[in-house]
This record gives C-alpha cells, structure tokens and sequence, in this order.
C-alpha cells in the first residue's frame, strides 16, 4: 500500500511537473514571487514558534505582509492568465495597475502596524 | 467598649479632682523654668527685651550676660539716636533695670527733646510715653532737670480725656473710650504728679480717685470671685485682650497710688479678685501674656491699694483610709510669706446639704518650720463625700486690715475618700414563670472568681450586690453598671438600680431578646462600680453566660455594624504595592539574527529562480517618451517605499498620508501614461 | 413616497426635455430624482430640531459629544492616547483604546472642512446633523447597490424606501449622534463594493470593499457581522458550486487587506486573529487557497484518477493542519472562546440567564411582531416577495442579497436593535419587489396602449422595458387588471410614505432628554429636569466632585454636568456597576460604607413618581438587584419580591422599603400630593400610593431636586466627627 501511494505520488508530481512546464513566463515569474513570500512567511512562523509571540504586532505585520504580497501576486496571475475566460475584459496593465495599489495600501498599513 | 469606660471613670475622677483647685497657688518655679524657655531667645524689638528682662527680674532670674551686652548695645544707640518716643521710652525701662553706661549728655538731651513732645502730643499714648520717658529719665540720672513747669495744664489735658464711667479715650478726635486708655492714663497721671515742679491741686488728685472708683464699678467678674476688666469696644484700632487691659489698669492704678499722698480706698476683695485672675490664668504660652500676668503680679505683691494674700491648699482630697491632715497654706501672690495670722475654719458642709453643718469653728495650728497651717484632728463624723470648708484668715496685727485684703470667708471643695465595702454579691439565674431559682452563686467581688451560667429567654437573671462607706452608710456610687458582651463583640450596657441598700438588676431576656438581635451564643458580663471619692473603684471581669434565643423572626431589626475601630479607620494605611508589569521574554540575540539571515534565503532563492528562468528587459519600452514615463514610474513606486521605510523610522501617520498622497497622484499619472501604452502595443499586437 | 414624487417630476421637467434623447431624458430624471430623494432623506430627520433645539439626544450620543469636542479642542495625538479620570473613578477609562473612533473622527473631519471653507459652526452643530448627512448619503449607496443587484429602477425605489424607512430612521435623526448612523452607512458601503467586487473581480473594488470594511471598524462593534456574513456568503458560493476566480480575487484581497486595516483601531487590535468570533473568516480565507490550489491542480491535471488521488491526500492533511490548528489555538487560550454577547445573538434565552447586563437594556430584548410592523410597514409583506425575484433571477450579487437579508432579519428578530441591521436588506429585497411588479404591470399596460401612460408611467421602466421581450398573451381584463394592481400599489407606497412620517414625528424625534407630555388641556409640557439637574450639578459642586448613579446617566453627567461619575454607559466592568447596584439596594448605613469607600460625594436618582415618567430608577430597580446580586451573593432578588411581584405599596417587602434606592426616591414623596382626589404619596408611575411615606436619611441630605422631582441629588454627608 505505502509502495502504491509513494508511486502514485511519484506518478503525480512528474505530471505535475510536465503540466507545470507548460506555463507562460511571466506566470513563473509570478509564481516564483509567491513562492518566495511564503518560503519567507513560513520562516517567521518557525521564529515565533520558537522563541514566543511577543511583539505580536511586529509578528503579524510579518507574517500578513508575505501573506498579503502572495495573495495579491495569485489574484494577479488569475487576472493575467489569458486561460481564465472571466477576465476576458480585464486588461492586464489595468490588473498591474491594481495589483500595484493594493500593495501600497498593503504596507503602508504593514508600517503602521509594525510599530 | 470596657476600655472606654475606664477611661471615661479615670477622665471623671481627675477631672473631678482638678475642679476642686478653685484657688490657684502662687508664682512658683513652675513659672521660672517657662519664663526662660519663653523668653530665652533673641529678641526683635526693645519693647520685647525689657518684657523678658523685667520678668526675669521680678522671678528673680539672673541675666545672661550677653543679652545684657548686646541689650545695652541697642539702648544705646536708641538714646543716642533721634528715635521715636515709643522706642525711647522702652530703652530707657531697659537701661532702669541693666544700668548701661549712657553719658549724663544724652540725657540731657532726651529730657529736652521728650519735653517738648509732651507739650504738642496729641493722643493719650504719645503723652504717656513722653511723661512715663521723664519719669524713668529722673529715676536714672539725678542731676537732669525733667520737671515739668505746666503740670497743671497736662494733667488737665490728660483728665479731660476721661468719661463719666471712668474710662479714657485715646484721643480728643476720638469718641470711643477704652479700658486699656484708662490704665495708660493713670499712669501717665502719676508721672505728671511725680514730676510737678510745684503741687498739684489735691481737688483734680480727688477727681481722679473718684474715677478709678468708677472704673471699678465696671469690672466684670466670674462666680468664684474672680475680677477683671474687659475691653468693651470692638471697633478700635488695636483690640486688647482682658489680660492686657486688666494688666494696664492694675499698673495705672498702683502707680497713681504710689505717688498720690492719701489712699485710693478699694474693696479688697476685688483687689483680690484680680490676684485670683492673673493666677487662674496659669502659666500662658505667650511672652505678652507671660510679661503682664507676671508683672501685674509684682505690681500687687507690693503696692499701697491693698496686698493680696492667697489661700491654697496643696491638696483637696483627704482620704479616710490614709488618715492625712489637712494643710493650708497663705502667700502672697509672689509667694513670699504672709504676715503673722491665723486660718480658721468657720464651718463645714457636705456639698450637697448647705444647711446642715458637719462642724464649726475650728482653728487650725501653724507650723512654723514648714510655713503651713494643718488642721490636727480631723473630725470623726466626716463620711465619704464631697463637702465645702469655709476658710477664714485672721490677721495677728489688727492694723494689717488696711494694707492686706484676706477676702473674707474662702469657700474650698474638700473630697473625702474612702475604702467602700462590697458585700452581699450574688448572680441567680430564675425561670419567668414560677420565679424559682435554677443556679444560684455567691460571688466576692473583691476577688477574681468568675462564674459560668447558662439561660435561655424564658429565664431572668438577677445580680445584686451592696455597697457601704467606712462608716457603715450605703454608697451610692455615680456609675455602677453592667456589661454584657457578645462575642461578635456586640454589647449591652445596663445601669445598675438601687433600692435602698441594696443594688440590684433583673434582666428578663424574654424582654430583651430584641435588644440583643437574637444573638445566642456566649455573653461576658462585666461590672463597673466607680465614683470619685470612692478609693476602690473596680471595673471587672464577672465571667459569662450561655444564652439561648429564639430563632430570628423575618421582620426583626438587623444586627447593626459594630462600631470600627477608629484607628483602624483613621489611622495610616497599609502601604500600597505596586505591582510592575514584568518586561517580556526577549529572545537571544544570535537566534534572532539568525532568522533575519534566515529570511534572506527564499529572497536569494527568488533571484535564482529569475535568473533560471531567463528574465529580461526585453519588454522595456524602447521610444524615448514611454521609457521615461518607465522609468519615471519606477522611481515613483521605490519613492513610496523609500517613503514607507522613513515612516517606520521616523515619520508619523499624518505627514506620510500627505506625501503619500502627492506622490499617489504623480504615480498614477506616469503609471497610467505607461501602462496605456504597452496596452496600446500588445493591442496592436494582437490584433495583427 | 419617491413614487409619488415622480409624476409630478416628470411633468415638471418635461417640457424642458423634450428636446433630449429618451437616454438623456432617463439619465436626468434619474439624477433629479436621486438629488430629491437625498434631500428628503436629510430633511425628515429634522422634526427634533424643530420641535426641540438643535441638541444631542440619549444616553451613549452625549459621551460621543463629549469625545468628539476633546478631539476638536485637543487634537488626535491627545485623543488617540486620552486617559479619562471622570468616568469609572476610581478606575479611570482610557478612552483611546476602548472606543470606535470613526464617528468622532468623521464629525471632527466635517468641522474642520467646513472650518476651512470658512463656514464657522460649532461642533455641536456638526454633530447633531452627522447622522442625517449620513442618512443622505446611504440612499445613495442604496442606489448603487441596488443597480449592481438588479437594475437602476430598482435602485431608485431602494433609495426612496431606505431614505424614509422607520428602522432607519430611529437611529439616524438628528441630534441622534451615535455610532449606528455612520455604521449603517458605512456597512452598506462596504456589502456594495464587495459585490461589486465579486461581480468584476478587481483588485481596486476590492480595495474598495476593504476600507468600506476598515470603516466600519473604526464606527461600530457591528462589524462582526460583515466579517462572518462575507464568509458565509463565500461558504455558500462554494458549496452551490458558484465558485469563481472573481470570488478568489474579491474574498482574499478583501479579507488580508480588511482585517489588516481593522488591527490599526487599538479596540479592535488583534481580535481578528485571536478572538472566536472572526475565526470564520479566517477559516474560508484558507479553505479557499485549499479549493484554489485543488482547482489549479485539477486544471493542470488531465487525469482524473491521478487527481482524485492527490485530492485524497490534499483534503485529509488540510483538514488535518486546520483541526490541529484550532484545537491547540483554543487549548492554549490563544483564540479566546465566544463572548456573551456573541452567544446571546445566536441565543436570544442567553443573556437572560447569564449576563443580566446585556439583558437590563431595552434594546436587546427580543423583537415584538408590533416593532417589526412599526419599523417596516409595507416593507415587510414585500420582503418575501423580492426574495421570490430573487431566487427567480439568481445571481452572485441577489445570493448576496439574500443572506444578508435573512441572516439580518434573524438577528432582528433577536434584538430590537438590530432592526437597524436588518432596514437596508429588506429596503433593498422589497425595492426589488416593488420594481420587479411595477415594471411587469407597466409593460401589460403599455403593450396595448402606450400613450395612455406615458406621462405618469416611472421613467425607470421605460428604460429598461426594451431589454425585455414582451411576455403578456393580452387577455381583455389584463389591462384593467393591470391597472387596478398598479393604483393598488401606488396606495400602498403612499400609505408607507405616510406611516413614515408619522411614526418619525411622534415616535423618532424626542431626543430623550427633556420630556414632552400632554397636559390635561391637550397642550404640549416640556418637563427639562434632566438638563437642570445637570447644570445645577456643574455650577453647584466642587469640580472634582464624584456622582454615583444609575449606570445610564453616567455619560449624560460627565458630558452635561463635567463631573466624576463611578460608572456609565460604557458597561466595560460587571463589577464596579454591581458595586453601584449594590450600595442602591442596600440599607443606607451599608450603602454609605460603600459610598465612602468610592469616595462618593452626591448621588443622583431619577423619579418619576411626580410626573407619571415611567423609565425612572424605581422601575429599574430589579436590575440592579440582578446585577449587583450576580457579583455580591448577599444581594438576593427574592428579599425585594413579595410573592414574586414588585411592589413598593404597603405591602412591599420590608427590604424594599428601607433600602437606599426607595428612600433616595422617596424621600419628602410622602408629603406630597401629585393627583386630585388621591391620597398623598400617590407614585403616577406606578399608580399606587407609596409604602412608606416617612422617610429619614442620616448619611446623606438631598441637594437638589428638579421641579418635576424627575431627578434628585443627595449629598453624601462627611463621616461624623465622634464615634
């Protein structure tokens, strides 16, 4: 059984993997940046495991400023990947645009609260 | 509640014994060791000085020799200066008692200039300066000529300040007349006589004598027999007090008697009646007090009106246990000797019967040595109780009459205490109903024995107990009561009644079941038996009783708080502590640290990826407008973030928002124009 | 009432624009009718200033005046970190971090704006027409949200019904400055641009949504239910299989942003993390990475078997890490459980049974059928109605509707109060009613003769009628059917129209404060104890006097009479307000230790014995036995009951009597004769004749009492001097 799951899960992740290959540029870049905001937000929840939620605050402006930049990155690629028919309209410099502001808004809150 | 009430019993009974002493002893030493506490010290004025070298003069208390030097400085320079008359006048009075060395000349030159202020001095005051100056300058120095040649027309302008009820006014402009002015007056009058050049009309001296007769018809007076005069107007200047006023008239008056050739014709017992003031006052706190008490005093020990002589007792109780004698002792206010005489009693009466003397007429034998008159034998019909003596002093020489006033008949409280026998105690507990006796125990109450009792509300309790004098009378003290306390500390006073000889209290607890709350549970019963001439007085412990009450009804009265103990309430409280917040658990620093360089490595790890995955700038506008629009965007957006970073360090809220705000338009100007075009491009591109 | 307003419109403007385009035409009676509908909306609420004066209202308005003036005078630095020492003393209150900022930010932000333009009013001024501005501007959003559920028409009805709506209204007159009338508008702000979101998918709308969210926080403690409604709604959405990216987009960047800007008011702080009540919203948050990730993996994945596989894995460690998560996060008491107020909206027995506090106010009782009819008129029986339209044209957007609509009602239902809540769904559900039939009876009318309507006909359907085919077979009694239907229904807007009027003149519009009552020739009397009792306070006490009352004129004390009070109407400590309750039940020896231990200098009761005012503290008396005896077991309710009845007669219970509340009341009542042909004594309130009518105080004398006796001020006597 535990052989048959470890090769399905092979199975699965070379799929995967073969499917991924496919992707557009620009979305690997994307998916690169979002992989990198929740390697770092991971980072600082094994800090605060480790040696206690003091500064809470400072905590939390952290950990939400990687959740919140990754969030924001996958609405992004949502928005410009020319698969998702929904966003037909949406043209992606508009989808930029936003994802732009957003951040702003985003760490400029991420300052106030970091104290 | 036990504890006040012996105090309460301790308060009474001194305060009871202080209230006999209705006549004050003499100036004893008492007096000198506060004169030179009070007046030890520097002094502000010359006025000041001469008080407190005066007073030390009179109690005869040495001069510290400083004070003398630098007193004597300051005289000096007084004289020698053109000061007021004010400041003369007490230089001078200083340099009468310390003899400082003044040169003949500047006497001569005071009297001069004092002379002609006596002429144009308008007030009383400034006369009485003046002419009290002249006086002291004629005492001092023999040869300067200080007589006066218009005495008859200052003594006039003196008297025609006088008012019928023999007061003075202080000035002509001035309607309101003044006791005070009135001592001042006379003074000033007898310097004006003392320093005629010729006689003065004996006709004016009568006058003036008839005034101080007046003057006395307005003294006030207290019920023991106490004089003094009082300031009547309010409105003056300088409102004095009944010491000062007393203290001025008493100098005006023996000092007019001093010099006047015939007698000023005063009932001696107001002139006793002043001694008894100045004495009653006791030892005053304050210089000016102390000074005129103290002076006054010395004015009367020695003056021609009439010498008081004072009667006191060193002590008014006489204990019959303790079989004491009866001393009295006569002085002078000073406390020097009396003259040779003899102290009777005239009577003696129990307090509270006038009427019925316990005995008359008995002499008391003096004692040479000790200077006291001792009753020998003190008679045997004399119970405990608070009687009267009538005292009554009789001069050897009958010529004395005139020079001394003895006051006539001396009313004096005497306590006579006693050992009161207590007997016949005993505590009974009986049921209501049939009256018949449950527990029945004898108890002495001389001892310390306690009993043990136990009733319920359907029974009585009965405590009785006698009392008797040494002679075999019923006393009846002023507290006898009863105590009963629970052990919530919750207590019961009762008062114990008497019938004839015996005391005796029924408690029916059916009756009282209210007043005790229905508290059930243990009782301690105390007593208190406490007069002021009873020598016995107890307050102690009878043991206690087990009592037992009916159940608490719905709409009984709440048991009320217990009384706090004020020192409790009032008294400091415990000191507060603070608690800190404790600082948090910081972490090591290397740990930290550690996970800052930690975070680092997704970051460097995303680089990788871009570099894998072959990022350019392929895409960057080519055309020179949009790339600067390009690279004008970028810069507004690491702008920002520069501006974000300054925030977290230094800027507050409101400054950011506003450059965050010009710096938001001026992006999104750029950005739009950029964004635009590379919509505009990847348009045309799609769509060829 | 918009109904009615429109054919006169219409006609009014007609001539004008008759040279326009039908578009042109549309878009201008449109505007013009929105510009009227806002200007009603405003001028409706001001029968209490006419009536009255320009002035606030109740209870917890006063101590939003007082914070507002402090933040005008004193800036926001001083206010942001206030330390108040006249409020709960000994305790003190820090003002800052206890309270929702927004509206006092709002009102001081409107000052100084209309300082700046020159215009100088005073504060108070300011304050007491926020919540009708505020009123004005949430018809706008009404419209917007309505146009974005269904179409413009219905947005213009939604506007007019929600402009005049009595639910509404009750919180929103002037001088009614409290946090509900920026909150409701704030609340519909932020559904509307949610939706809106979720209808486009743009991260700006979203943005949008976030701040209308932040706004929220910062004005009212009601933001907990947008914060669990939306992820409800998402809930739904997902189990429905509505699931979209656009929800993706809309939800996540809502919520991350949302619950970030929310941690910047220091009341709310970190309770979006923490506290049991905002843990839905999390949860979603990730389910919906889960739901994404799978959908992508699917997405990449052509084989179904290999997905369902790693759906397996996925699904299990998910649910895994979350169950893990959660239940550690509340062993640790690291999420802290549910408040009771939370508890009592979901159960309305609750609070009842466990925080006598909540369930003491008047407000959070449960909802009576003849409220709901006061409030809503109309509006209710059209509710179920719209909700058929709804489910008849469902969409992300009507699904939205839906639920706020019911969930709100639900929470009406529970608590007065939160009627509020409830007032813009069904105004919204109902304008979708009333626009759907009217534009459905129109097309019937018009099908077979336009011209008869036209000048009367709302330019809303006409708009809007082409996009639609024409359904109706033309039976001979449709038309007259048709027209009988709409006369019906223009009689039952007008009746609305008139109910609402009424019911914001007679029952809206008293502020609370001073009391108007009939006299026996039917004039109006204006009993004004409350304000004299208040500035008899200020001028006749030493300033740093202390005041122990009822903890409802708390606020009004310290705002009107500037003086110390031990408790108010910010209820933030069970105990202290039990301590109160305590010394008010207590006999007077009791209570003046307490007193003295509070350092109380005056205490004041409110009675209405005299004037037949009947929320006066003998009424509200058993609450503060049931709160003082929830902290302090000595305290039993039973002892103030005879045989379960509250009396204060002759045959009150004995404690009831003598304990310091009756004799504060009472005291010198005895003597009085408040009604012809009654014995004196005789309480108008109760309508009996008082049970003890010799009353002595010995700790404390009355100070002060008002002409109607309404409120009375005893002073405190110093302890005595011996003991």
């Amino acid at each position: 059984m535990a052989r048959s799951s470890s090769k399905d899960a092979q199975d699965l992740f070379r799929a995967l993997w073969s499917a991924y290959a496919a992707t557009p540029t620009n979305l690997k870049i994307i998916d690169l940046y979002v992989m990198f905001a929740v390697f770092t937000a991971l980072i600082q929840v094994v800090y605060i495991a480790l040696v206690g939620s003091f500064p809470f605050n400072s905590f939390l402006s952290g950990v939400l400023s990687c959740v919140g930049t990754a969030v924001l990155a996958v609405c992004l690629r949502i928005q410009v990947n020319k698969e998702n028919k929904e966003f037909k309209d949406l043209a992606p410099e508009r989808a930029f645009a936003d994802f732009v502001l957003c951040n702003l808004v985003l760490h400029l809150v991420i300052m106030n609260f970091l104290g | 509640m036990a504890r006040y009430l012996g105090g309460l019993l301790a308060l009474l009974f001194s305060a009871s014994i202080c209230g006999a002493v209705t006549i004050p002893g003499p100036i004893s030493d008492a007096h000198r060791s506060v004169a030179s506490e009070l007046f030890g010290g520097s002094f502000s004025s010359l006025e000041e000085a001469y008080e407190a070298i005066r007073v030390f003069e009179i109690l005869g208390i040495g001069n510290k020799p400083d004070v003398s030097a630098t007193t004597c400085k300051q005289v000096v320079e007084n004289l020698g200066s053109s000061s007021p008359v004010k400041d003369l006048f007490y230089a001078l009075k200083v340099n009468g008692i310390l003899k400082c060395k003044v040169n003949a000349d500047v006497f001569k030159d005071i009297a001069v200039r004092v002379k002609a202020t006596v002429n144009d001095a308008s007030t009383l005051v400034d006369m009485y300066h003046s002419i009290a100056s002249l006086v002291l300058i004629k005492d001092q120095a023999s040869d300067v000529d200080v007589l006066l040649a218009d005495a008859d027309g200052i003594f006039h302008s003196i008297k025609a300040l006088s008012q019928s009820d023999g007061r003075w006014r202080y000035s002509s402009d001035n309607p309101e007349s003044s006791t005070f002015a009135a001592g001042l007056a006379l003074e000033a009058l007898a310097g004006v006589i003392s320093l005629a050049s010729s006689e003065i009309d004996q006709s004016r001296v009568n006058t003036v004598k008839n005034d101080i007769l007046k003057l006395f018809d307005s003294i006030e007076k207290y019920d023991d027999g106490t004089f003094y005069f009082d300031e009547k107007f309010v409105g003056g200047r300088e409102h004095q007090a009944s010491l000062s006023t007393t203290s001025s008239v008493v100098r005006g008056v023996t000092t007019f008697a001093s010099v006047i050739s015939g007698k000023v014709n005063l009932p001696g017992n107001k002139v006793l009646g002043l001694a008894k003031f100045f004495l009653g006052i006791g030892i005053p706190g304050d210089a000016k007090d102390f000074f005129n008490q103290v002076e006054s005093l010395a004015l009367l020990e020695n003056n021609r009106v009439s010498i008081p002589l004072v009667l006191s007792l060193p002590e008014t109780v006489y204990s019959l246990s303790k079989k004491d004698q009866l001393k009295v002792r006569v002085n002078t206010v000073l406390g020097s000797a009396a003259p040779p005489l003899t102290v009777k009693i005239v009577r003696a009466f129990r307090s509270d019967a006038k009427d019925s003397a316990i005995f008359e007429s008995k002499e008391l034998q003096y004692d040479e040595s000790n200077g006291i008159h001792v009753l020998e034998v003190f008679p045997d019909n004399v119970d405990v109780g608070t009687y009267v003596f009538v005292f009554e002093i009789v001069l050897h020489d009958s010529a004395g009459e005139n020079v001394f006033a003895t006051g006539g008949q001396i009313h004096v409280p005497i306590y006579v205490t006693g050992i009161i026998k207590v007997s016949n105690a005993e505590i009974v507990v009986l049921d209501s109903d049939l009256g018949s006796v449950e527990t029945q125990k004898k108890l002495d109450l001389a001892g310390n024995v306690v009993v043990e009792l136990s009733a319920n509300h359907l029974q009585k309790l009965r405590f009785s107990f006698q009392l008797t004098t040494p002679h075999g009378h019923p006393f009846k003290p002023h507290q006898a009561f009863l105590n009963l306390k629970h052990e919530t500390n919750h207590e019961h006073v009762f008062v114990v009644g008497n019938t004839g000889k015996k005391f005796e209290i029924i408690l029916d607890f059916l009756g009282l079941v209210e007043k005790f709350y229905y508290l059930s549970g243990r009782y301690d019963i105390e007593l208190t038996v406490g007069d002021a001439v009873m020598e016995n007085s107890f307050l102690r412990p009878l043991g206690h009783v087990d009592l037992e009450l009916p159940e608490t009804p719905e709409k009984a009265v709440r048991l009320p708080p217990l009384p706090l103990d004020p020192y409790s309430r009032y008294g400091p409280k415990a000191e507060i502590a603070h608690i800190f917040r404790a600082p948090e658990k910081r972490p090591p620093q290397n740990l930290s640290l550690t996970f800052l360089s930690l975070t680092l490595l997704p970051f460097i790890g995303f680089l990788v990826g871009l570099l894998r995955l072959g990022v350019n700038f392929k895409n960057f506008p080519s055309s020179a407008a949009p790339a600067t629009y390009a690279i004008l965007f970028h810069l507004g957006i690491a702008a920002v973030l520069l501006l974000y970073v300054l925030f977290w360090l230094k800027l507050d809220l409101f400054t950011t928002l506003k450059t965050v705000g010009l710096l938001g338009v001026f992006l999104m100007f750029v950005g739009h124009r950029i964004l635009s075009h590379l919509a505009s491009t990847s348009s045309k591109l799609k769509s060829a | 009432m918009a109904q009615d307003l429109k054919p006169s419109i219409s006609s009014f403007s007609l001539p004008k624009t008759l040279k326009l385009k039908t578009k042109q035409q549309e878009l201008l009676i449109r505007v013009a009718t929105l510009a009227l509908i806002y200007v009603l909306a405003f001028i409706t609420r001001l029968f209490s200033v006419l009536r009255y004066e320009s002035m606030i209202h109740e209870f917890d308005p006063y101590f939003n005046y007082r914070t507002t003036l402090f933040l005008t005078r004193n800036g926001f630095a001083e206010f942001w970190n206030w330390f108040d020492s006249e409020s709960w003393y000994p305790l003190g209150r820090i003002i800052g971090g206890t309270l929702y900022p927004g509206l006092m930010l709002t009102a001081a932000a409107i000052h100084s704006l209309l300082r700046f333009l020159r215009l100088f009013v005073h504060i108070r001024e300011v304050c007491v027409l926020t919540a009708p501005f505020f009123a004005s501007n949430t018809t706008l959003v009404a419209y917007f949200f309505a146009k974005e559920v269904w179409d413009s028409g219905a947005g213009i009805v939604a506007a007019a019904l929600i402009a005049i709506c009595p639910g509404y209204i009750s919180r929103s007159v002037a001088g009614s400055y409290d946090n509900e009338g920026v909150a409701i508008f704030a609340l519909l702000l932020t559904f509307y641009l949610f939706v809106k979101a979720v209808n486009t998918g743009s991260l700006a709308w979203a943005l949008g949504s976030a701040f209308g969210y932040f706004y929220m926080v910062s004005a009212w403690g009601g933001y907990v239910f947008i914060i669990n409604l939306v992820p409800l709604y998402v809930l739904v959405l997902l189990v429905t299989g509505r699931y979209s990216l656009r929800l993706y987009v809309a939800y996540n960047c809502m919520y991350v942003l949302g619950m970030l800007l929310a941690m910047q008011i220091r009341f709310v702080g970190f309770q979006h993390v923490q506290s049991g009540e905002h843990m839905a919203s999390m949860g979603v948050f990730f389910l919906l990475q889960v739901f994404f990730f799978l959908d992508w993996v699917r997405h990449l994945l052509s084989d179904t078997k290999l997905f369902q596989s790693f759906l397996k894995i996925t699904v299990t460690s998910a649910v895994a890490v979350g169950a893990v998560a959660l239940g550690v996060g509340m062993a640790s008491g690291y999420i802290s459980p549910w408040t009771g107020r939370f508890y009592s909206l979901l159960d309305p027995t609750y609070a009842k049974d466990h925080i006598p506090i909540i369930a003491s106010v008047s407000e959070h009782q449960p909802t009576a059928w003849s409220s709901f009819m006061f409030d809503f008129h109309i509006l209710l029986f059209l509710f179920p109605s719209g909700l058929y339209f709804c489910f008849k044209r469902l969409s992300d957007a009507t699904i939205f509707l839906v639920m706020y609509g019911l969930t709100s009602m639900y929470f009406a239902g529970v608590m007065v109060r939160l009627i509020l809540v409830a007032t813009p769904a069904v105004c919204l559900i109902s304008a979708i009613a009333v626009s759907a039939t009217i534009k459905n009876l129109t097309r019937v009318v018009r099908a077979k003769s336009p011209a008869v309507q036209s000048g009367s006909t709302k330019g809303t359907s006409t708009a809007k009628s082409s996009s639609k085919g024409v359904v109706d077979n033309s039976q001979p009694f449709q038309r007259n059917g048709a027209i009988v239907l709409l006369l019906g229904a223009f009689y039952l807007l007008s009746r609305y129209a008139i109910h609402c009027t009424w019911v914001t003149s007679e029952a809206y519009s008293s502020p609370s404060i001073v009391l108007a009552a009939r006299g026996a020739h039917g004039q109006r009397v204006i009993f004004d104890d409350y304000r004299e009792a208040y500035f008899w306070l200020r001028q006749n006490t030493p300033p740093d006097a202390k005041v122990m009352s009822w903890w409802d004129y708390g606020y009004q004390i310290t705002a009107m009479g500037n003086r110390t009070v031990i408790v108010d109407n910010n209820t933030w400590n069970n105990t202290h307000i039990a301590t109160v309750g305590r010394a008010m039940s207590s006999y007077e020896d009791e209570a003046y230790e307490i007193m003295r231990s509070l350092d109380v200098d005056y205490v004041l009761v409110v009675f209405g014995g005299v004037t037949g005012y009947s929320s006066d503290d003998i009424n509200k008396f058993l609450w503060m036995v049931r709160i003082g005896g929830g902290v302090f077991p000595v305290i039993k309710e039973p002892d103030y009951l005879v045989n379960g009845e509250y009396r204060v007669d002759k045959g009150a219970a004995p404690k009831m009597l003598n304990c310091l509340m009756y004799k504060l009341s009472y005291y010198r009542f005895g003597e009085l004769t408040t009604e012809y042909g009654k014995p004196p004594g005789y309480d108008r309130a109760r309508g009996v004749e008082i049970g003890n009518k010799d009353i002595k105080l010995e700790y404390l004398e009355e100070a002060f009492t008002t002409q109607n006796w309404i409120v009375r001020i005893y002073k405190v006597k110093p302890p005595k001097n011996r003991w």
